[in-house]
């Protein structure tokens, strides 16, 4: 079986009075089960431009009804530029130059697309998804 | 300027090459490299079945750069937290699964909202933020 693992540090030693540090690993399996997702689109890169509708990254009429994972990365350097991320359209929130994601993705039904926004011209999305086959 | 880092790392034995993917970030008010998110909220709970939940009490201010991290403590692998915004499914959060994203609560309607599925779920959350829009007694 794949084993696929995801993960996060959250620290800071001035944010609080007592220093953050949170670090935690989850195993990426399918819905309901231990078995280690099978599936993965690989790691991309795309440059994008503005000024036109968002850009579907994953159509979820492609995809069955699972708990999938994505990562987003915002590979711009500008601070003020960003990605809107969408789901079906609703906002998600906004990706900042450096900023990453990481979130289940259901894809339950076919209107579900994953959207991309770019607030600029040619900013560089870096993106990967772990499939629930 | 309070400096608040998140970190990820993916591994996967999936591809024919092992993959390790990395990736760190500052969390940053909107648009600026000059200054940190500084304000934090921070819990653990158990979540009920039966009724669907906005998880964040007060509403941050709308179209910022707020974090939101969101982990199911559960251990039983089938029990799960289904997250959506705006009544939009996110995606389902399994025993052990977390997730970490921008959250802009856009507006009033933007909340994100969770239902525990299976049993009593435990679950963990941290929001970084910029401020919040106090609710009047």
């Amino acid at each position: 079986m794949a084993t696929t693992t995801a993960t996060i540090t959250l620290s800071s030693t001035d944010l609080l009075s007592d220093e953050l540090a949170l670090s935690t690993t989850a195993t990426l399996t399918a819905a309901g089960n231990s078995t280690g997702l099978v599936g993965t689109s690989g790691l991309g890169r795309k440059k994008l431009a503005s000024g036109h509708a968002a850009y579907t990254l994953f159509d979820g009429d492609q995809y069955a009804n699972g708990a999938h994972k994505l990562y987003l990365k915002n590979a711009d350097t500008t601070a003020a530029n960003y990605f809107t991320i969408e789901i079906n359209s609703e906002q998600m929130g906004k990706l900042y130059a450096g900023d990453w994601c990481f979130f289940p993705w259901e894809a339950n039904a076919d209107t579900n697309d994953i959207k991309i926004d770019p607030s600029a011209d040619d900013m560089v999305l870096e993106y990967m998804l772990f499939i629930d086959e | 300027m309070a400096t608040t880092t998140a970190a990820v790392t993916l591994t996967s034995d999936l591809l024919s090459d092992n993959m390790s993917v990395s990736a760190s970030t500052t969390c940053m008010k909107a648009g600026t490299t000059a200054d940190g998110l500084d304000q934090m909220e921070y819990g653990y709970l158990d979540l009920p079945t039966g009724d669907e939940y906005d998880l964040i009490a007060t509403t941050p201010t709308a179209t910022k750069a707020s974090k939101l991290y969101l982990k199911n403590h559960s251990t039983d692998e089938t029990y799960y937290i289904a997250v959506t915004q705006n009544a939009q499914a996110i995606g389902k959060l399994y025993g052990g699964d977390w997730m970490f994203i921008p959250a802009d609560f856009h507006d009033a309607a933007g909340d994100i909202a969770i239902t525990a599925s299976g049993g009593t779920n435990k679950i963990c959350y941290a929001l970084f933020h910029e401020g919040t829009v106090l609710v009047t007694t």
